[in-house]
């Protein structure tokens, strides 16, 4: 067995290395997109049951970010949705055969986390503008600068090291005891591997926004015109 | 270990792209579709509350013209009421001025009918006590009264105007002399004898008997009557009695 901290490469694009976590991302990309764009070709005003069950997946989205956060989802959603269902599809996507879910690799995990770093930086420099992002650091007083800094980035790399950790373990435990005792004892722990797999999902998703959330508010505390609570009449488009 | 930084970064792109894809095919249409709901119901609700609206106006419309027609159903009937009431005055007026007219009329042709039958009765009684009269002055006609009125016979040619006496003697032809009971040869020629004297003895005369005359003489022409009798008098005064009735 390979350790699971090696990527395969399947292929190489000039100096670029495909790795088999790249490829089964682009297979999770088309299923997504092209699952997306199936399930919302015909969108009416009275739904379907499969269109009822979407919007009730998107307001559960919505609320889920309004209450935790208490601010408005539409520029959130897409975000936090996407990295949900992305981080959702590719720990399931263990239980295919001969697949190993590209969260199980650490590119992939990290790639998550530079970019959850990225967009606590982009929507807190749009919250307050950079000098208001920058003040955040300042917060409570200018000593605690280093230490903010600091927690900015290892509260992004134990977001990346908790997904890594629990996915590669998931898959590293069921690959040992599969090869020791063959199809169906690893059953129980793929049915463990699913509720891991969502519970991660959902930790990674919900830390995203609250650490987006919290770089907003500490922004719009210096720039007081900027209301962040959910406003009822603002639409969600 | 080693980090693949190149598939870190396709990796960091790789989420990128799915991000904004699902962004477009995924949570922006299934927002829209809320929110285009969430619009709809609100629209209905704006409709349902200008269909509310309308409701209560039109309500209230039929409300006023309900109030109006019930105004005038009230004035309706109270002009028919007055209306009717006028006509009724007026029937009634009309009826009793006809029959006050009828009552008059009444009246005049009772007072009419009564005076009618008052005449009536006072002719008839003055006709029955003429009777009555006659019946008794006969019982009374006696040689005594004969005489009388042979009397008054002459006294009344001779009271005629000399015109009228000469005019009597030129129809002495026609002359009778008139008595209620068949005389004596006797006291017929002295009847005749006197009428005679009267009229200067020249014409000649009959003497008829008519029971009528009760008592009494007349003298009778064609063309002249000289009333001396119970029944002339009897007569006299049944006109007078009818003209005073």
């Amino acid at each position: 067995m390979n350790s699971p901290l090696d990527s395969t490469v399947l292929f190489q694009i000039g100096p670029v290395p495909i790795t088999q976590a790249i490829v089964t991302t682009w297979a999770i990309m088309a299923i997504l997109v092209i699952g997306a764009f199936v399930l919302t070709r015909r969108l009416d005003l009275r739904p379907t049951r499969r269109q009822a069950a979407l919007e009730l997946m998107v307001a559960t989205l919505d609320t889920q970010i309004t209450e935790t956060t208490g601010a408005a989802p539409a520029p959130y959603r897409g975000f936090i949705g996407t990295l949900f269902v992305f981080i959702l599809v590719a720990n399931w996507s263990s239980l295919v055969p001969g697949v190993d879910p590209p969260t199980a690799q650490l590119e992939t995990d990290a790639a998550l986390a530079v970019l959850v770093f990225l967009s606590v930086i982009w929507f807190g420099i749009r919250a307050g503008g950079v000098g208001g992002w920058l003040k955040t650091f300042a917060a409570p007083n200018p000593v605690m600068i280093p230490l903010n800094i600091l927690q900015s980035l290892t509260r992004v790399f134990s977001m990346f090291v908790r997904l890594f950790g629990n996915v590669m373990s998931g898959v590293f435990v069921i690959g040992i005891v599969a090869s020791l005792a063959g199809l169906l004892v690893p059953i129980p722990l793929m049915a463990l591997d699913l509720l891991t797999g969502l519970v991660q999902a959902y930790i990674f998703a919900v830390l995203a926004m609250v650490f987006i959330t919290s770089a907003v508010e500490d922004g719009a505390r210096t720039q007081p015109n900027i209301d962040l609570a959910p406003s009822p009449t603002k639409k969600d488009s | 270990m080693t980090l693949d930084w190149w598939g870190l970064g396709l990796q960091a792109i790789n989420v990128l792209i799915l991000v904004w894809l699902l962004s477009r095919v995924f949570w922006r249409p299934i927002a829209g579709a809320i929110t285009r709901r969430q619009d709809a119901a609100q629209a209905m609700l704006e409709e349902g509350k200008t269909a509310q609206a309308k409701a209560d106006a039109a309500l209230a419309e039929v409300a006023e013209t309900r109030a109006g027609i019930a105004a005038e159903r009230e004035a309706i009937l109270a002009d028919a009421k007055a209306t009717a009431d006028k006509v009724a005055k007026a029937a009634l007026k009309d009826a009793q001025t006809k029959a006050d007219a009828m009552i008059a009329a009444a009246r005049t042709a009772i007072d009419r009918d009564r005076n009618t039958a008052r005449k009536e009765n006072a002719t008839r009684a003055a006709e029955l006590s003429v009777e009555i009269a006659a019946r008794l002055l006969g019982r009374f006609n006696t040689p005594a009264v004969q005489a009388t009125f042979l009397s008054q016979l002459v006294e009344a040619i001779a009271g005629m105007s000399a015109s009228d006496r000469t005019a009597l003697i030129a129809s002495a032809d026609d002359i009778e002399i008139i008595t209620a009971t068949n005389p004596e040869d006797e006291e017929r020629a002295k009847i005749e004898q006197a009428v005679k004297d009267a009229l200067d003895g020249t014409p000649s005369v009959r003497l008829v008997t008519d029971p009528d005359l009760i008592a009494g003489l007349e003298l009778r022409s064609g063309h002249f009557v000289l009333h001396n009798s119970w029944r002339a008098d009897l007569e006299n005064i049944l006109k007078e009695v009818e003209s005073a009735a």
